[in-house]
């Protein structure tokens, strides 16, 4: 065999392989899909948005404490995370532009993104759940937008970074102050690109349980009460899926069922609005 | 005035970002304090956690987290790069299309799924084919790796794509297989990328809780065995730190969360600023 | 209609009726272009651009088939082939055609591995031999005197005018019959094109060349033979001096003297 036919078929086994790589990643992400919308589908009934938690065994028993539950975390999260993140990433990019605090709180921000989000749930179980002695919705939540903040600060100082600076002397031009330019010409040009931003936000941290688990806990029934320990739809899947009922197993499909389209459905719309934006 | 006010507050909300990450550091050090006072170094380097008796030795977390991580690694860098490969060399167009947005789209299902998943699906295959209980180290790096797979796949890709076609063309304009350019040129080039993309993915995966915490065991004994159950950092707090009854427990837990936000912060900024200098990835 | 002049002497390659079309195009990109290139001499292209001259410079040595979904039609002969056949040789082809691109580019390893790549991938593997013909070669592209001293050093360190004269080095190294010149200077300083244009035309002697310029200058400088494009057609193709000074199309008259372009 000479040098050249040697490398085609070393090429050939390379690019077999890697294939193979790609279609045993594909089946194996493929299996878990299908496990997901079986079991979800399977377990899905519309008693699931009608009841709350029972004790296994209860034909009337449904995931309304969860779902509310999640959607005030969630919600509560956002309505704290949303501006601060917002906020920062103006100061980056609009302020703080190249300096070196601008790079540095940039740098550390990219590194809580990748952090453990479960030591953020015990650093609130220390500074909120400790101080007030019980669970609360509030710590959860603030468990949560501390993981949201750095995800929407970089997506604000990157999508801000888009918006051309002739924009902005144009309307500096006009005599207008530097807040009322920001206001109204730069983040009308990122309009996109934020909300995307914050939709992924939201997707995030909604799926997150580690930092809940700790912080405002779960609870099988129905509660507004922010200051109580709220149920949530990842951590009641939690202790339903290890729980050794079958209808408490079920009700965990259909609560993973349930997110994962929310979630999936989130990160869909988000990157529709920018690829929609960037059309334009 | 407003323009003043407008500032500060944005200047205040970036700021809050520094308060929040040293308060974190601060505050779980404060709590640790008990447990550091007690055990001193004895803390990381025995195996003994027994609540009854007040002894707390996380050897075996530590070891579980780093060899579940490692056995990870061991599973979905060869995949991940294979993938990456594919996607960026091999694929068409539309096949390319597809499979990127699914595994982008995968990189976002909560990890709570894998780890159901892991348990229902997984563990009963590891237990037919080693036996005993199917949960383990074994379990928990397999979960792992298809978790923190397409998240690795995506960014070794796209450090992959970062080599410009013309490097790539003048190759084959040599003469070289596909599989001489991806060696030769587009591993060399973008080698940075890709070593800092795989620590990146390394670096979330030790301190991934929810794939493993179902399929681990949560055994507090150093494992003997691949298979055994064990334990790790992540799935220790999960499963105990609701439950803890003494000051001395929560202080050694709070000491377990600071020692995995340190290692995962080391790994996260040596990907970032040894090997990720230039580019910034995304979430 | 063109005007194709027809080369008496021996001719490296034979365009004939060629087309190509891109992945879902409506319309080919390149309409019947017949041409010959002479051996051992230099052919220019040249044109506006989008005119299709890179686009036939790569079909050459079947760049385009990196690419699926891109579509030859017609016959590209050389060595007595069609090359454009299904069963061609692609890896073969390109060690006999080399091309140049617009901008250096020099492999993430040495100077010395650089060159001697080609080589390595057909198998050549004793040190002497491979030692002996990186020095060559390096002398053929002019650039040993400045390199001899630090051949293992990066090659990124280098120039962009050393750069590009390593990769012409490279690509004579493993020599080849033809080589393809895509605006080689274009990202290059005066001084520099200068250096690369002088080598293009010594290296004639031993390969024939065929050089896409945007710069009409260049053409007149380097080329013995001048082809002008236009919308995917080959509307002339005449000796260099002739080709500028009386043109025969009247298109390719009112481009070289700067009507449009």
């Amino acid at each position: 065999m000479t040098a050249v036919q040697k490398r085609v078929l070393v090429n050939k086994i390379i690019l077999a392989l890697s294939t193979l790589s790609a279609v045993i990643a594909i089946a194996f992400l493929f299996w878990i899909l299908t496990v997901l919308v079986m079991k979800g589908v399977g377990a899905f009934n519309w008693n699931i948005f009608i009841y709350e938690g029972s004790p296994p065994g209860y034909p009337e028993s449904g995931l309304k404490h969860a779902l509310v539950g999640q959607a005030i975390l969630v919600g509560l999260a956002t309505l704290i995370g949303v501006p601060l993140g917002i906020l920062a990433g103006t100061y980056l990019s609009e302020y703080g532009k190249n300096s070196k605090l601008a790079h540095f709180i940039r740098d550390i921000s990219d590194i809580m993104m990748s952090a453990p989000s479960i030591v953020i749930g015990a650093f609130v179980y220390a500074v909120v759940v400790m101080p007030m002695g019980h669970f609360s919705a509030w710590a959860g939540a603030i468990a949560l937008a501390i993981i949201m903040i750095p995800i929407i600060l970089r997506t604000t100082d990157d999508m801000l970074n888009l918006v051309p600076g002739t924009l902005r002397e144009a309307a500096f031009a006009l005599g207008a102050p530097k807040y009322k330019v920001i206001m109204d010409v730069v983040y009308r040009g990122a309009k996109a690109g934020i909300l995307t931003g914050v939709l992924l936000g939201i997707a995030r941290v909604g799926g997150e349980t580690a930092p809940l688990l700790f912080t405002s806990f779960n609870d099988n029934f129905f509660t507004t009460d922010l200051n109580d320990a709220m149920p949530s739809l990842t951590v009641t899947m939690f202790n339903y899926a290890i729980s050794p009922y079958q209808d408490w197993q079920q009700l965990g499909w259909a609560a993973a069922f349930i997110l994962s389209m929310f979630i999936l459905g989130l990160n869909i719309v988000g990157r529709l609005i920018l690829f929609a934006g960037k059309r334009k | 005035m407003i323009d003043k006010i407008f500032s500060n507050l944005t200047r205040f909300s970036a700021l809050l970002i520094l308060v929040i990450v040293a308060w974190i550091f601060v505050e779980l050090y404060n709590q640790s304090l008990e447990a550091i006072h007690a055990f001193g170094f004895d803390f990381i380097t025995q195996d003994e956690w027994a609540p009854n008796l007040e002894k707390f030795g996380a050897y075996s977390a530590i070891f579980g987290s780093v060899a579940s991580t490692f056995l990870a690694m061991l599973f979905a860098i060869p995949i991940a790069i294979g993938v990456a490969i594919f996607l960026s060399e091999i694929a068409h167009d539309k096949i390319k299309g597809f499979f990127g947005v699914s595994v982008e789209l995968l990189a976002a299902i909560p990890s709570v799924i894998y780890g159901m998943w892991g348990l229902f699906y997984f563990v009963p295959i590891i237990r037919d084919i080693f036996g005993g209980m199917g949960i383990g180290l074994l379990s928990a790096g397999i979960v792992l790796s298809i978790m923190i797979l397409p998240f690795m796949a995506a960014v070794t890709r796209d450090a992959m794509n970062t080599t410009p076609d013309i490097l790539k063309e003048s190759a084959y304009a040599l003469g070289g297989t596909q599989w001489d350019v991806i060696k030769d040129v587009i591993i060399p080039y973008a080698r940075a990328g890709i070593i800092g993309s795989i620590i990146l993915a390394l670096g979330r995966a030790i301190g991934e809780t929810m794939a493993v915490t179902f399929v681990m065991g949560n055994v507090h004994h150093t494992p003997q065995h691949i298979t055994d159950p064990a334990t790790s950092i992540p799935v220790t707090l999960a499963n105990e730190f609701a439950e803890a009854d003494s000051s001395l427990y929560f202080s050694s837990l709070f000491e377990l969360a600071l020692t995995l936000l340190v290692m995962s912060f080391v790994v996260i900024a040596i990907a970032k600023f040894y090997f990720l200098r230039k580019e910034r990835r995304g979430v | 209609m063109a005007s194709i002049i027809d080369i008496k002497d021996e001719c490296a390659l034979h365009v004939r009726d060629f087309e190509f079309t891109y992945k879902g195009a409506a319309a080919p990109s390149l309409k019947k272009v017949t041409m010959p290139i002479a051996k051992h001499s230099i052919t220019a292209l040249i044109g506006p651009s989008g005119c299709g001259k890179t686009t036939l410079l790569r079909s050459f040595n079947r760049m385009h088939d990196l690419y699926p979904g891109n579509t030859y039609a017609g016959e590209i002969e050389f060595e007595g082939r069609n090359i454009l056949g299904a069963k061609e040789d692609l890896i073969h082809l390109r060690t006999k055609i080399g091309m140049i691109f617009q901008k250096p580019t020099a492999f993430p390893m040495s100077i010395f591995d650089n060159v001697a790549y080609g080589m390595r991938l057909q198998g050549i593997k004793n040190k002497t031999e491979l030692n002996d013909r990186v020095e060559k070669a390096l002398k053929d592209a002019a650039i040993w005197k400045e390199v001899s001293d630090r051949l293992k050093h990066d090659a990124n360190g280098l120039s962009g005018g050393q750069q590009q004269r390593l990769c012409i080095a490279r690509a004579i190294a493993v020599e080849p019959e033809v080589l393809l010149f895509d605006e080689p200077t274009s990202a290059l300083d005066p001084i520099s094109t200068q250096g690369i244009e002088k080598l293009v035309i010594e290296l004639k002697e031993r390969v024939s060349i065929i050089i896409v310029t945007h710069n009409m200058q260049q053409a007149a400088r380097v080329s013995d033979y001048t082809g002008f494009m236009y919308l995917g057609e080959l509307i002339e193709l005449g000796h260099t001096e002739e080709l500028f000074v009386t043109p025969k199309e009247k298109l390719t008259q009112e481009y070289i003297t700067g009507k449009f372009g």
